[in-house]
């Protein structure tokens, strides 16, 4: 039973995996050999610039631009090897009652489906954990699980839009869309950090926090958008089907009416208090977070989305904007403050509000993208992406001779950690078989992984 | 308490496939209490036991995991002997309460050390009680009963102190938190 349940919240868990892996997440070997940039136009570039709807699907085989990509999934043969479907009720991996359970593996997989091969697994801290405890002394040695206390804010995060349904007409297009939105951020005070982190003990009459702010929204927007070429570039008169067939200035622009269907906020510091000695008396337990929960939905608010993109030639560069001035306001709010009650040891939550009003925001995306192909079959391209939370930058590009290529990239990621790619394919007629080589840091833990990715392409 | 625990076991169920692994200084929290000291009196020809109990908290949720080990891995005491000759042994009883202490099993026994006259004598109190104890170390609490049993061949009365100086306890689980 209980295992059924963790499978359920792994896939759960795998339906809302953060930000981070999605953004390096790519079933297209060509873009994982480049260290995750794409050079084509495909989804990203139309989920968070609405000027690319304006903009033809490149056909006919401009360079690196396929019709679609189908991943071969060689992870897949390696995981069902070492967790047959049939014996998950017994597999280490998935139930909880086996003393081999191991939720940071589990969380790891989340984090990494394992739909290509690992060339190198990010390792699960399997270590002992050591406490030293004195009436005037509490050491935590957390061994290789060190490498879970981040050094910095840790935080998980997504903004996602779920479905887009709708039609259009021209170059106005009427549809709904859903919204899924989840900020959890975490910040150790440096001395709760150096306890868990150096090993460093608790040092009398301290207080050790850790700051949470945590808000889950979801809902869906109606939306108007427009996207629309503006100008005809000099190569694009009379083209057809070549490389400059597209060439001009595009822009474009999404109304969203969102309305809510639910959310939930909490802010507020955890941690502990110790007197002297540490021990002398039970350590005092600091909680005091403010809780706002909806009571109904149709949070309501307005925002917009912008973008324009400029094509010439070889060249191509776009940026795109995404909910801007998305706030919300929810009618009917419910606030509540969770605090520790010392006296019962146990948890108290009062409400201090209820039936008021709030405000929740959506963060800003954005995505700048440029790519520029080279007539001697190099094509080199870049992106800089923003989903709210740290900045990610990819950089990559593509050497073709013939059917051959070879591709190389650079990113930093969400974690600001320099991430690397490199892949070669061969293409055969329409067909081509691409693979790359991309490390990432998809995991718990600082240890980098790496994967090889493969895929057929149909040109 | 509590809550301060369940932030610990929150740091162990991260550990995954390791040991949760606790070294309790016991005597730390004997020290300058009295009870890390046992007074004795044996009148001749009387064997005489005297003890002290020690509660011993330790982070709960611990119920389903399986105990590796339990061993005191550090531990002496001082015959501070003031008059007498005789000796004095040491007995370990847990139980989960302290009452309990005086019926459990004994679960460490230091041999018996000779004493006489005005001296000081140091003992030294380590071993393995695993199997004895190892359910009691799956609670929040444990009760630590140290017996003194002394006996007495002489004339005159032995008399004298036990006193701790050192006791840790070091508990090895397999943790199976959820």
């Amino acid at each position: 039973m209980r295992t059924g349940v963790v499978i359920l919240v792994v896939a759960a868990l795998a339906l809302v995996v953060p930000r981070p892996v999605h953004a390096q997440l790519s079933f297209d070997a060509r873009r994982i050999g480049m260290a995750g940039v794409s050079l084509g136009r495909d989804g990203s570039a139309r989920r968070y610039n609405p000027a690319y709807r304006a903009v033809k699907n490149r056909s006919g085989g401009g360079p690196g631009q396929a019709k679609a990509t189908i991943p071969l999934p060689l992870g897949l043969v390696t995981f069902f090897q070492d967790h047959p479907p049939g014996g998950w009720s017994s597999d280490p991996m998935f139930n909880p009652d086996s003393a081999a359970f191991n939720p940071v593996e589990l969380m790891n997989l989340v984090l990494n489906p394992p739909v290509f091969y690992q060339l190198k697994q990010a390792p699960t801290p399997t270590n002992d954990i050591e406490f030293t405890i004195g009436k005037n002394q509490l050491i935590m040695n957390l061994g290789q699980t060190r490498v879970l206390i981040p050094e910095q804010r840790f935080g998980l995060g997504m903004n996602g839009r779920l479905l887009d349904l709708g039609f259009g007409v021209g170059g106005v297009h009427f549809g709904v869309m859903g919204f899924v939105n989840y900020e959890i951020e975490f910040a150790l005070d440096t001395a709760l950090r150096r306890v868990l982190r150096d090993t460093v003990g608790v040092q009398p009459d301290s207080t050790y926090r850790i700051l949470t702010d945590a808000v889950v929204q979801t809902g869906f927007m109606p939306t108007l958008s427009f996207a629309q070429r503006l100008t005809h570039g000099k190569g694009a008169v009379g083209a057809d089907s070549t490389e400059s067939a597209d060439d001009g200035i595009y822009i474009g622009g999404a109304l969203h009416y969102y309305l809510g269907g639910t959310y939930a906020r909490g802010v507020g510091p955890m941690g502990f208090t110790v007197g002297n000695p540490v021990f002398g008396a039970a350590p005092g337990v600091l909680l005091d977070a403010r809780m706002q929960t909806s009571n109904k939905p149709f949070g309501k608010g307005v925002g917009g989305d912008v973008g324009v993109a400029w094509i010439s030639g070889p060249f191509e560069v776009g940026i795109g904007v995404n909910d801007l001035g998305a706030e919300l306001t929810w009618s009917d709010t419910k606030i509540q403050r969770i605090q520790y009650d010392a006296a019962g040891d146990s948890i108290s939550v009062t409400t201090t509000a209820n039936h008021v009003e709030t405000k929740t925001k959506l963060p800003i995306s954005y995505l700048a993208n440029a790519a520029i192909r080279m007539g001697t079959g190099t094509t080199v391209g870049g992106d800089v992406f923003n989903a709210g939370r740290h900045t990610v930058i990819h950089v990559g590009a593509e050497q073709r001779w013939g059917p051959f290529a070879l591709r190389g990239g650079v990113a930093r990621d969400q974690r600001k950690k320099m991430q690397f790619g490199f892949g070669a394919g061969i293409r055969m007629g329409s067909f081509g078989l691409d693979a790359g080589v991309f490390t990432h840091s998809n995991s718990l833990g600082d240890t980098r992984a790496m994967t090889l990715a493969t895929s057929i392409s149909v040109y | 308490m509590k809550a301060f625990a369940v932030a610990l076991l929150v740091v162990v169920t991260a550990c995954g496939q390791g040991h949760a692994i606790f070294n309790v200084d016991v005597y730390s929290f004997m020290q300058g209490t009295g009870k890390d000291t046992i007074p004795y009196f044996i009148p001749p020809a009387t064997p005489t036991t005297v003890s002290t109990v020690q509660k011993i908290t330790l982070p709960p949720g611990f119920g389903s995991s399986i105990v590796d080990s339990v061993k005191i891995t550090t531990g002496s005491a001082n015959l501070e002997n003031t008059g007498g000759s005789g000796t004095i042994g040491f007995q370990l009883f847990f139980a989960s309460d302290s009452a309990g202490t005086y019926t459990a099993p004994m679960a460490l026994n230091i041999p018996a050390t000779s004493v006489t006259g005005t001296q000081t004598v140091p003992v030294v109190i380590t071993g393995d009680i695993s199997g004895v104890v190892d359910s009691l170390f799956r609670q929040e609490t444990v009760y630590m009963r140290i017996a003194a049993t002394g006996t007495n061949s002489g004339a005159t009365p032995v008399t004298g102190e036990g006193v701790m100086t050192a006791l840790i306890i070091r508990v090895v689980l397999q943790d199976k938190v959820f």
